[in-house]
């Protein structure tokens, strides 16, 4: 019987990492992206080793992700401040049609992102779809915009999303992109470093 | 001077009629080609309602008023509006996650630290200038 409890007591303590249930582990995929500099990057081999701290964007959305991409700015100015190092930053683009490496770029450059622990990452459509796919993002096209010229923009409604993933490419944790406490994410890096 | 001094009190109640006042004015920053918001308080000081119809940037290809709505619990999307009532002695706050004034197109970098001036339409306030200063958005709560 205390074996069997052992035991169990053991698999518990194995299928959580820190008092995290595990979200999704990605250790075993491989996706071929490219970064805001158009250097080819390996995710989520990218992540290994550091505490990664995930945004999904479009660099069209007026609202909802720039409110993303400044919840992570903001979680970089106070982990920084406090000096925690070891973490990485990285948005992906679910718009790779429309985010090209230099978009990504601009988008950062006007925002005056620090990009020293932070990368922008796109890629071929089919493999961020399956990417996207895989971590359970949602992006549907809706309203869009066409120009005198006959060019046209979309907008999408997508999942509002920042992930927590370990140094094991593990994903630990799900937020709300635009709305996320702050201190709730920096004291769960805590638990990590 | 009779009809002068009417005429003066005619035009001085058509302005506090017509007053909307605009409080901190700001945009997003982003790149050439891709899209700002325009964020402000409108605040209706008379006891008619008015109506925001239209709004004019000249750096972008196409301006909209535009809401965030929730889709589902985590899924969150945006979509035009044709326009927006100011309820009499009230404020309507164009805020991240709800009404925004959409600069769709921008013809040039807008970065953070600059201002720049845009006018908004109202039905019967008529055209109003203001000028933007071009900021990173507060932190939600």
């Amino acid at each position: 019987m205390k074996k069997i409890l052992l035991i169990l007591l053991f698999f518990l303590i194995s299928s959580c990492s820190n008092n995290f249930e595990i979200v999704d582990d990605l250790s075993k995929t491989n996706y071929e992206l490219v970064d805001q500099n158009n250097n080819s990057v390996l995710f989520p081999q990218v992540a290994k080793g550091k505490i990664n701290v995930i945004g999904y964007i479009f660099t069209n959305c007026p609202d909802i992700c720039p409110l993303t991409t400044n919840n992570m700015r903001l979680i970089q100015e106070k982990l920084k401040k406090e000096k925690i190092d070891g973490v990485q930053f990285i948005s992906i683009s679910f718009d790779p049609l429309q985010d090209k490496p230099e978009t990504l770029r601009k988008f950062a450059e006007v925002r005056n992102l620090d990009l020293s622990n932070w990368i922008f990452l796109t890629g071929d459509k089919s493999v961020i779809d399956s990417l996207m796919k895989r971590v359970n993002i949602l992006a549907v096209k809706s309203d869009s915009t066409t120009f005198k010229d006959g060019r046209k923009i979309y907008y999408y409604v997508h999942t509002d999303r920042i992930q927590l993933m370990d140094k094991e490419n593990k994903i630990l944790k799900n937020y709300k992109g635009s709305s996320v406490n702050v201190d709730e994410i920096i004291n769960d890096i805590k638990k990590l470093n | 001077m009779k009809k002068i001094f009417l005429l003066l009190i005619l035009t001085s109640f058509t302005i506090a009629q017509t007053k909307i006042e605009i409080k901190d004015p700001w945009l997003r920053p982003n790149a050439k080609g891709a899209n700002s918001a325009l964020f402000f308080i409108a605040e209706n000081k008379t006891d008619k309602a008015d109506t925001l119809i239209a709004a004019k940037f000249e750096n972008s290809e196409v301006v909209e008023l535009h809401e965030t709505y929730k889709k589902s619990e985590d899924m969150m999307g945006m979509r035009a509006v044709k326009f927006v009532v100011i309820p009499p002695k009230s404020n309507v706050v164009f805020k991240p996650r709800d009404l925004h004034i959409m600069l769709i197109g921008l013809k040039k970098d807008i970065k953070i630290g600059e201002n720049y001036n845009l006018s908004l339409i109202f039905k019967k306030a008529g055209e109003i200038k203001i000028n933007a200063a071009v900021r990173d958005m507060p932190k939600m709560k």
